[in-house]
């Protein structure tokens, strides 16, 4: 699906990205790499944003840069939080489908598929403005997948979402994985990306460090603490009840959120969707990860 | 084409709505309060202004807005602060991804922004001139001098093309293109025009200006100033010399923007 030979990227004298040789095949694959790691760098070159300063980049066997007819087969899901606010989600989205050549009846109809797909038709017609932050994440998404590409690309798509949006996205990018779409997702948590596939990439210091499946990371995160951050109605309720928790360590308050630290994250991770399901503990708002946890690890790795 | 239309369609509705279409309302607004001034003034039975003791005509008036207003202020610093900005704010906005990651090349981004541009001026630029023509020019006068009104919102339409290209140009090439554009908007071009010689044949306020179709006052600093663009060149020259600028500086501007890498702030 993607192939880089000797890719490397400099930001004038700063290394990005540094003589990546790499094959990512078919099927679901995930970058995972604390901040600063080069996530970003390969996705932008991946995505023809970036030249590459050295090396090649092929995707579907054709080099992107500077190639915009390989767009019809790419959907791209960019981490930063930017749209034009004004419009709603589904005018946005038509209006962005509509450039990969729909006429404005095939668009729509598009948008609203996609739409659809992320469970965000209801607030379609909502101005993107007053959109929550899952819902500017899926609608991300939606604009990503609604001209039904053969590779996605996604990065950082869980951001911001609530316990059961995560949950719903990561059976959604399964099944794209499932029906045949090739799928490069990248994450700094490594719980989120081993949800969707064993298939792994991991980036540090602009270098792939390891790739396939690394069940020897996935015991080595479990050595250590893992910090949650969670936006909830009531935090003091949300509190209360993980305290009973097995794994929970510490916990700290924060304004309108709390921030608890696991040794056992797999299990935090599934009761919290349990409880973000019953409503037990209030509305949870929002739920993510710090990426000290990931950092810690790399240092480890680099050192071994 | 086809790309470039539908960039359009796109970013028609953002630009007219931005803070930056409050900024061209507000200086679109400026003459328009200067006429309802001279209006509110003369239904008082005051005369504003006299040369050599007459009673200036009122559609010299109105002329010599268009002139000194419009196309020497206003059509130059729209130019430069919508055309500098047509990727820039794109960019700024890290929206820029959702347009270069679409089967349309970069040129047809920038060329479908530019028509936006030049849609949002016109809509606002045009029917403040018409305010102002109306405010100034008595009813009993509208007759003959209508065709004159015409005349110059066509040729407002022309210069913000032109200024508009241009500075889409240098706002795909250079750093710090808002800079450079005020500096040619208002310093080459105001001493490239005074000057004797052909320097002010390497300035768009010299084709423009050359297709003014106002007799301004024949005497006085503004007569004087006028001087120095009467060894005009033709109509057809001057059409023919901003539709090649235009159509210059969007092919090159394309260019750079296609070679262009846009690295979004983390």
């Amino acid at each position: 699906m993607i192939s880089t030979e000797h890719l490397s990227k400099w930001y004038g004298q700063v290394s990005g990205l540094n003589d990546v040789t790499v094959k990512v095949p078919p099927g679901i694959t995930g970058l995972l790499g604390p901040n600063g790691a080069g996530k970003s760098t390969f996705m932008k070159l991946v995505t023809g944003q970036l030249k590459p300063s050295k090396g090649t980049i092929e995707i579907l066997g054709e080099p992107i840069w500077g190639n915009p007819a390989l767009y019809h087969r790419i959907g791209f899901c960019p981490e930063q939080d930017a749209f034009y606010e004004r419009m709603t989600g589904l005018g946005w989205v038509t209006a962005l489908v509509a450039l990969n050549g729909l006429e404005p009846a095939e668009a729509e109809a598009a948008a609203r598929r996609a739409l659809e797909a992320v469970d965000l038709l209801d607030a379609a017609e909502k101005k993107i403005g007053a959109y929550s932050k899952g819902m500017r994440q899926r609608v991300k998404m939606a604009q990503a997948l609604a001209h039904e590409p053969d590779v996605l690309i996604l990065d950082e798509p869980l951001s911001g979402m609530d316990p059961l949006m995560r949950r719903r996205t990561i059976r959604l990018i399964r099944e794209w994985g499932r029906s045949g779409k090739s799928v490069l997702v990248s994450s700094h948590i490594l719980h989120e990306i081993e949800s969707m596939t064993s298939n792994i990439l991991l980036i540090n210091n602009g270098r792939i460090l390891a790739e396939g499946n690394v069940h020897q990371i996935r015991e080595l995160i479990d050595t250590h603490p893992h910090s949650v951050f969670i936006r909830a109605e009531d935090p003091k309720a949300l509190a209360r009840a993980l305290l009973v928790e097995d794994g929970v360590i510490s916990m700290r308050f924060e304004p309108g959120a709390v921030s608890v630290e696991t040794a056992r994250p797999d299990a935090f991770y599934a009761r919290l969707t349990e409880m973000a399901a019953s409503g037990e503990a209030g509305v949870i708002d929002e739920v993510t990860s710090p990426d000290d946890n990931l950092q810690a690890v790399f240092k480890y790795l680099v050192k071994q | 084409m086809r790309g470039a239309w539908r960039v359009f369609e796109l970013s028609l509705g953002e630009m007219l709505w931005s803070r930056r279409t409050v900024f061209l309302a507000i200086v679109v607004g400026s003459p328009v309060l200067v006429a309802a001034v001279i209006r509110i003034v003369d239904s008082m039975g005051v005369t504003p202004f006299r040369l050599n003791g007459q009673r200036l005509d009122y559609t010299a008036i109105f002329g010599v807005m268009i002139w000194l207003l419009f196309l020497r202020f206003i059509v130059p610093v729209l130019g430069v602060f919508y055309g500098t900005s047509l990727i820039a704010d794109e960019v700024e906005d890290k929206t820029i991804t959702y347009l270069f990651t679409r089967p349309i090349r970069r040129g047809a981004v920038l060329v479908g922004k530019y028509l936006a541009y030049l849609v949002c001026t016109t809509l606002v630029v045009l029917p403040g001139v018409m305010l102002v023509y109306f405010l100034i020019v008595p009813f009993q006068q509208i007759g003959g001098s209508f065709t004159m009104l015409l005349t110059d919102l066509g040729l407002l339409a022309l210069g913000l093309a032109a200024y508009g290209g241009l500075f889409a140009l240098i706002g795909a090439v250079m750093k710090r293109p808002l800079i450079v554009g005020l500096v040619f908007a208002f310093g080459w071009e105001q001493f490239a025009l005074v000057m004797p010689g052909y320097m002010r044949r390497f300035t768009l306020m010299y084709y423009v200006q050359s297709l003014v179709p106002h007799a301004m006052p024949a005497e006085g600093v503004t007569s004087l100033l006028q001087a120095f663009f009467t060894s005009t060149p033709s109509a057809l020259t001057c059409l023919v010399s901003l539709a090649v600028a235009i159509a210059v500086s969007l092919t090159l501007a394309g260019k750079a923007v296609e070679r262009r890498e846009y690295v979004l702030d983390q």
